[in-house]
């Protein structure tokens, strides 16, 4: 009880610090919409190659925004604990006598709903530009929970990043770490139309069922035999991710 | 309220920042630790606080042993940090409830104490406005007050005024004046010696990671051993005979310890400087010597540190200054 209370109070900051700068989510939300148009209008007539699953293309990308999109907010908070780290913040909050366990889950509550506020407006974005859900609203509702875990799980990484190295150089940088896990994927073209060490390395990277999941619920429909094997991923991960987090995080503030 | 016996903390790395550290803070005592950067005080405060693990020996605050009953120490202390740990997009008064709320407190009795303690150190009015927008003064006080939230018995100051300007370094001291003449016990650890002396019923003076000094600023002080009458005359004669007449005159008196002739002028150590500088006045009045001008000076912890430690303090606030300069520099600040 006195955890949930606790755990509240700490979001409640977290929210508002987020929230007293503006700029973070206009700055994702402009980005979501670049991605449409910068891959969408050069890689349109993608579509017209054999075995190309999509007729439109911005409905074959916004599996890969999103996806995307999430894996980056692994990057976000890691420079959100860090900025709390290197202010004192981190150790006023360490010094009271709350749940240790409280500060964490305030953390990633607060990762859950910046994912959750970028998955939201790139689906309205991608409605915009004329994207139709196959699978129809329990599709994007199920897109919206999938992604926005997928983005906890992400930011699980960036969390023990910060909390280990401390560091703003390793911290800002960080993106480098989840760049390849987001374009080793099939995010631009299909599997079929990968080739050589390339398509070997999409096959091995866990991002890329995630998002062929995602892709598909969108472009196809309840495929499962496509959707399922990123939702045991997705699971794997956040189960692994999590646990992995909350022991690095119990030795650094034990 | 604090027993401390042969703390040890080796940082990894191999850095030996405090080493076999003693001491013992009674209840209601003002306590201070003096030293100059890097001398392992804030890494001490750090261990007291439960922020950092001590790598031997034994530590008890408010009667809880440090690393078996860590959430009893949190609870009963409150910690005012040297970095100020404060939350800049935070309104002053957000951040204050959020303290005692995160201290155990409810809402609404949180706000009620975030009101009285807001007014108290005179920032009720800018209660509603972000902490990012404070002054360094202001910051300070607002830092304390978030110690103070849940109202500990013994509270924690990580160098509260270093780097303040004298007034806002006034209105600290007097909010820490009233809070332990309330009964509260202070732990404070500074580099300035005039807050030592102000403040502290006892300080401790630690370097390189050990205590060389301990005791109430009057005694180690008295240790240094008296007043020094200093005496510039009107006249110094030829060739400076009659400096060496009033130097051998003041030697000759009984409360005299040492007398030493720099630049035409005496400094004339003494026992106790109010009564001897009449005295000595009167002596060189009746030998015919007149004198221009007279000071007693009593030695500072200044004296006691460097007796100490063979250096001066004051020294690691110029590098401080260097370091801001270089920022200054690095962020194309211009002066001027």
């Amino acid at each position: 009880m006195a955890l949930l209370r606790q755990t509240f109070f700490i979001y409640l900051r977290n929210l508002k610090t987020w929230t007293a700068q503006p700029a973070t989510l206009l700055t994702a939300i402009a980005s979501s919409a670049f991605m449409f148009i910068f891959f969408g209008a050069p890689l349109g007539k993608l579509t017209l190659l054999p075995g190309f699953p999509a007729d439109s293309y911005q409905a074959y990308l916004t599996g890969m925004v999103l996806v995307m999109t999430v894996v980056f907010s692994g990057s976000d908070m890691a420079m959100v604990l860090l900025t709390d780290i290197l202010s004192g913040y981190f150790d006023k909050l360490l010094l009271s006598p709350v749940n240790r366990l409280a500060i964490l889950l305030g953390t990633l509550a607060i990762g859950a709903t910046r994912a959750l506020a970028q998955v939201v407006v790139i689906i309205l974005i991608a409605l915009a530009f004329g994207v139709r859900f196959e699978a129809g609203l329990l599709g994007v509702i199920a897109i919206v929970v999938a992604t926005t875990t997928f983005g906890v799980a992400m930011s699980c990484i960036g969390l023990v990043l910060a909390l280990r190295t401390k560091s703003v150089q390793v911290t800002m940088n960080s993106w480098l770490l989840f760049m390849p896990l987001a374009f080793l994927t099939t995010a631009f073209m299909p599997k079929e139309l990968l080739s050589g060490w390339f398509e070997v390395a999409v096959r091995f990277n866990p991002v890329d069922y995630v998002m062929s999941a995602v892709r598909a619920v969108i472009i196809e429909g309840w495929v499962w035999s496509a959707i399922l094997p990123g939702v045991w991923v997705l699971v794997g991960m956040t189960a692994v991710l999590l646990s992995f987090t909350t022991w690095q995080y119990r030795r650094a503030t034990a | 309220m604090i027993r401390v016996q042969d703390l040890v903390k080796v940082y990894p790395g191999g850095t030996r920042a405090v080493d076999r550290v003693s001491f013992r803070v009674g209840h209601g005592e003002f306590f201070g630790f003096l030293g100059p950067n890097g001398a392992g005080k804030t890494t001490t405060i750090k261990v007291l606080a439960t922020l950092l693990k001590k790598t031997s020996g034994r530590a008890v605050v408010a009667g809880y042993d440090v690393d078996r009953d860590a959430q009893s120490v949190r609870r009963s202390i409150g910690f005012a940090m040297q970095e100020v740990g404060l939350d800049d997009l935070s309104k002053g008064r957000d951040f204050l409830v959020l303290q005692g709320v995160l201290y155990g407190m409810s809402r609404r009795e949180a706000s009620v104490r975030a009101g009285e303690l807001l007014e108290l150190v005179g920032l009720a009015d800018v209660a509603d406005r972000r902490v990012g927008t404070y002054s360094g003064g202001m910051r300070r006080r607002i830092d304390l007050v978030g110690a103070l939230m849940h109202s500990p018995q013994l509270l924690f100051l990580d160098e509260p005024t270093t780097g303040l300007d004298p007034q806002s370094r006034l209105a600290i001291w007097e909010h820490l004046e009233r809070l332990s003449s309330d009964g509260v016990t202070v732990f404070l650890t500074t580099q300035i010696m005039e807050e030592a002396d102000r403040l502290c019923d006892r300080i401790a003076i630690i370097d390189r990671g050990t205590i060389v000094a301990e005791g109430s600023p009057a005694i180690l002080k008295g240790e240094i051993g008296g007043d020094v009458v200093h005496l510039t005359l009107a006249d110094r004669g030829e060739n400076g005979h009659l400096i060496d007449k009033a130097a051998s005159l003041a030697a000759e008196q009984p409360f005299v310890r040492q007398v030493e002739s720099v630049d035409g002028h005496l400094a004339i150590k003494v026992v106790d400087g109010g009564e001897a500088a009449p005295q000595l006045m009167r002596n060189l009045h009746d030998a015919g010597i007149s004198v221009r001008n007279v000071t007693v000076s009593q030695p500072s912890l200044d004296d006691v540190f460097l007796k100490h430690t063979g250096r001066q303090i004051r020294a690691d606030e110029a590098s401080e200054d260097e370091a801001g300069q270089l920022l200054k520099a690095f962020l194309g600040v211009k002066r001027g």
